[in-house]
């Protein structure tokens, strides 16, 4: 997602938090207020700092418990940390020859908290009444959702679609009989915890769950506070709170009692090339394309002479690692689209032998007249995306590329990203995000495919990954849109549609006490989808 | 006030409501950003764009600016604010659940910074060119042109996390439910906010009235009265606070629309549950119906603040009676 995540607004604040985070350096607290604690020293109660407050509330059918943790409610699927999928409240599940229906078996041990049993009316319930709603949860493909029989439902489809099972998988199920208009700040469902009270931008404090199916919290008590990020590492500081999501930048301070722990995910951050020469414009009359990124050569070139270890290093302080495409870490990640990179001297050759040279001698090429130069643009609030658009315009220059970075704000962004590269961040538990990224039919719509990228082949694989009923089958065709054995793709190798630079890793201060287990591969969101372990979380101390 | 004051100032209110309404719409609608883009945000990705066509739908997003803007005038005179689309709560909800929380750290901090801004700046005025005078003076240039935040962050350093004296957050201890918080956690919890707000709040009232004080002491009035035999506290009292203290309060009743813009800042830092986060979703997510009724709502604030201003300057200072009235 371009856009920074809710949770976390770092850019704005940075100065701010930078200004504490060093002051902070010098002088430490010492006025630790414990959280309750039980008999044998364990803490009930844990308090973390990790932002997550939705605007909605907790109704799933909005969208509350999309990156995989409704806390409140449980899913029919679930992600292990590895992003494999099992099963939760669902036993089984199968789809049509077709692609159009997904048959779903329930548990029957499954309880809300209001004592009422699951059933497979409430799952039908949930899934058509999300489809209707104007959320951000995205069933549209759902035609009908039909009870079979107590412990059995039949979603239908209106369109095959191998993403689906990401709606099992995040989709909060609630209850038919008690989703009213005040469900959203008083959520019934069946999962590990029960809400006790939400005080609207200060804090969330929920309930273990007792009677819940599944593996029993540890914890008692969850205090969930939404603190800006200044104060979520003040609050680390004087331990306040066991767990704090804080961005990397301010992740090099040594807070007592708490480690930092970098968590992989698949948040990313990337260029977005116009692949077609300049056309005129689109029908809002923003322009589309660019005469200098439109040709392979000058995109490849750019991915081959960027040292994105050295982007890791400097700009990431060594908290991410070296992005092959928008998907690393994934299941369905094609290994063989990585490139050596750092090549200068590759991408001279390269762009040599495509006929851009360097005939005026003024360090940039050119070729037919044009020059080998373009801007990049970044939101100017994010300093993430600043220094790496910096460093990324350094790092080609002495291949003969120009690359003018621009720090301009997302409106400005909005009107250009057609015919200008842009930096932008991705990164979902979704597939669907590739297709949306790369399908020639997306190009131009919203912020998917900004570049108008077009390749019959990839379009082909998409769809057929798209389509797919049997997951292998979709894995295999969502790698092979990426390089295929005849070395066609959208990766840097082949059409290098975009340079991928970075995966970032998302850090969180969290007591030297606490375990939190094997972490899950986060999505585009820092701070939040930590929680999607919550159960297996232990106290060592 | 005369009946015909009464009435000439409510129109004046209602003319500076609709203008308010209309120059925000104007500004909302000149906007570049797209609600439904800045809801949406980070899941840009996963959203198809018939979800997004739901989204707008469920907003009522469909219809013309005017027409939207009429439906909601129309509303409004019925009293209803509308709904607010980053809650989903209606606005007035919204609005009454942020404020009292806002109100009772802006009325701490306004009677704060009221009485020690005069109070400093009377003894600044009265030692006019010594040492303290001087020390106070720089101060109050120095806090004039500290931003709110930057103060805030400070404090929470200092007294949060070095000296371990207030809270890091909140308006209440973490994890304590509503209702469980005694009094005196909440004033705790007040404190540094308050500060925080007060602080940068002196410096107008103590200027202003250090300024008053030093006019009043060259005054004839307080010649005649020293010639007299009369000493410092008394002058002090009696001739030179009296003639200080209309312009100082004035000026205090008039910064409640700056304390309020002060208040969003605090609240930011320090966590603290007012109508500051609901203003800044609003503004960053073009919640329509949200920012109107927050424009409106401080609209009325600041004009009951200037209204009282002049109130209160009139009773404090007889001279003004007859120019205002005519």
């Amino acid at each position: 997602m371009p856009r920074p995540a809710p949770a976390l607004r770092a850019g704005a604040v940075l100065t701010g938090s930078v200004l504490v985070g060093s002051l902070m350096t010098a002088c430490g607290g010492d006025t630790a207020s414990p959280s309750r604690t039980g008999a044998d020293g364990v803490p009930t109660e844990l308090r973390l700092a990790i932002g997550g407050e939705p605007d909605d509330g907790f109704d799933p059918t909005l969208g509350w418990g999309r990156y995989g943790s409704p806390l409140f409610q449980s899913t029919l699927l679930t992600r292990g940390a590895d992003l494999s999928i099992t099963t939760d409240l669902a036993t089984a599940y199968e789809v049509s020859d077709d692609g159009l229906t997904w048959t779903v078996d329930l548990r029957d041990d499954a309880r809300f908290t209001d004592g009422r049993p699951v059933t497979a009316a409430d799952v039908a319930y949930t899934f058509s009444t999300a489809a209707e709603q104007g959320g951000l949860t995205d069933v549209t493909a759902l035609d009908e959702a039909v009870v079979v029989d107590e412990d059995t439902v039949e979603l239908r489809l209106d369109r095959p679609r191998s993403t689906f099972v990401n709606r099992l998988v995040s989709l909060g199920i609630v209850p038919e009989h008690a989703h009213d208009e005040d469900y959203a700040t008083a959520p019934v469902g069946s999962g590990p915890y029960e809400l006790v009270s939400w005080q609207r931008g200060q804090q969330l404090v929920v309930q273990r769950n007792d009677d819940y199916y599944g593996q029993r919290p540890q914890f008692e008590r969850l205090v969930l506070v939404f603190t800006a990020e200044d104060a979520s590492l003040a609050a680390a500081r004087v331990g306040e709170v066991q767990v704090a999501a804080v961005a990397s930048p301010l992740a090099t301070q040594d807070v007592d009692g708490m480690r930092i722990e970098a968590v992989t995910s698949l948040d990313n951050r990337g260029i977005s090339f116009p692949t077609v020469p300049d056309e005129g414009a689109d029908d809002d009359g923003a322009p589309i394309g660019n005469d200098v990124t439109a040709d392979p050569a000058i995109r490849r070139a750019v991915n081959l002479a960027v040292d994105r270890q050295g982007l890791v290093d400097g700009i990431l302080e060594g908290y991410g690692s070296p992005a092959s495409g928008p998907v690393d870490g994934a299941p369905w990640f094609e290994p063989a689209s990585a490139i050596t990179d750092d090549d200068v001297p590759g991408a001279e050759a390269l762009l040599e032998d495509a006929g851009w040279v360097d005939a005026d001698g003024d360090g940039v090429r050119e070729k037919d007249g044009t020059t080998a130069s373009f801007a990049l643009l970044y939101p100017a609030e994010d300093s993430l995306r600043q220094g790496l658009a910096l460093a990324v315009a350094d790092m080609v220059a002495p291949a003969g590329v120009e690359i003018r970075a621009e720090g301009v704000s997302w409106e400005e962004i909005d009107r250009r990203l057609h015919a200008d590269a842009v930096m932008f961040g991705w990164g979902s538990h979704d597939p669907i995000e590739m297709y949306n990224l790369y399908h020639s039919s997306l190009a131009g719509v919203e912020y998917h495919n900004p570049g108008y990228y077009s390749s019959a082949e990839v379009d082909a694989r998409l769809d057929e990954a798209l389509t797919a009923t049997d997951p292998d089958v979709a894995e295999a065709a969502w790698r092979a849109a990426q390089l295929d054995a005849d070395g066609t793709g959208f990766a840097a190798g082949a059409d290098a549609a975009w340079a991928w630079l970075v995966n970032v890793e998302h850090t969180y201060y969290v007591d030297d006490c606490l375990d939190l287990g094997p972490p899950l591969v986060e999505p585009h969101g820092h701070g939040y989808p930590i929680t999607a372990g919550v159960t297996g979380w232990t106290w060592t101390c | 006030m005369t009946p015909r004051g009464v009435a000439l100032r409510a129109l004046r209110l209602v003319s500076l409501l609709v203008a308010v309404a209309v120059g925000a719409l104007l500004l909302v609608s000149a906007s570049p950003v797209d609600p439904v883009r800045a809801y949406v945000g980070a899941d840009v990705a996963a959203l198809g764009p018939e979800q997004r066509a739901l989204v707008e739908e469920r907003w009522g997003l469909g219809e013309p600016p005017l027409q939207r803007f009429l439906a909601w005038a129309g509303n409004l005179l019925r009293g209803n604010l509308g709904e607010s689309q980053v809650y989903g709560e209606p606005v007035t909800t919204v609005l009454l659940d942020r404020a009292a929380a806002s109100l009772s750290l802006m009325a701490a901090a306004w009677l704060v910074s009221g009485v020690l801004g005069f109070g400093l700046g009377l003894w600044a005025g009265v030692r006019r060119g010594r040492v303290a005078d001087r020390v106070l003076t720089w101060w109050a240039y120095t806090l004039a042109s500290a931003p709110t935040f930057w103060v805030g962050l400070l404090l929470l350093y200092v007294f949060s996390v070095s000296l371990g004296w207030t809270p890091v957050c909140c308006a209440a201890p973490i994890g304590t439910l509503p209702g469980e918080a005694g009094l005196l956690e909440r004033l705790h919890h007040l404190v540094l906010p308050a500060l925080t707000l007060s602080v940068v709040g002196v410096s107008p009232v103590l200027l202003h009235t250090r300024q008053a004080a030093i006019e009043a002491m060259d005054s004839d009035y307080v010649t005649f009265a020293r010639a007299q035999g009369e000493r410092l506290p008394g002058l002090v009292l009696h001739r030179v606070a009296r003639n200080a203290a209309a312009p100082a309060l004035v000026l205090q009743l008039a910064s409640i629309g700056e304390l309020f813009g002060g208040s969003l800042l605090a609240e930011q830092v320090f966590t603290y549950p007012g109508l500051g986060e609901a203003t800044t979703q609003a503004a960053l997510r073009q919640d329509v119906p949200l920012l109107m009724g927050i424009a409106l709502a401080t609209a009325l604030i600041v004009f009951a603040g200037n209204a009282a201003g002049v109130l209160a300057h009139r009773w404090v200072d007889p001279r003004t009676r007859t120019a205002v009235a005519a």
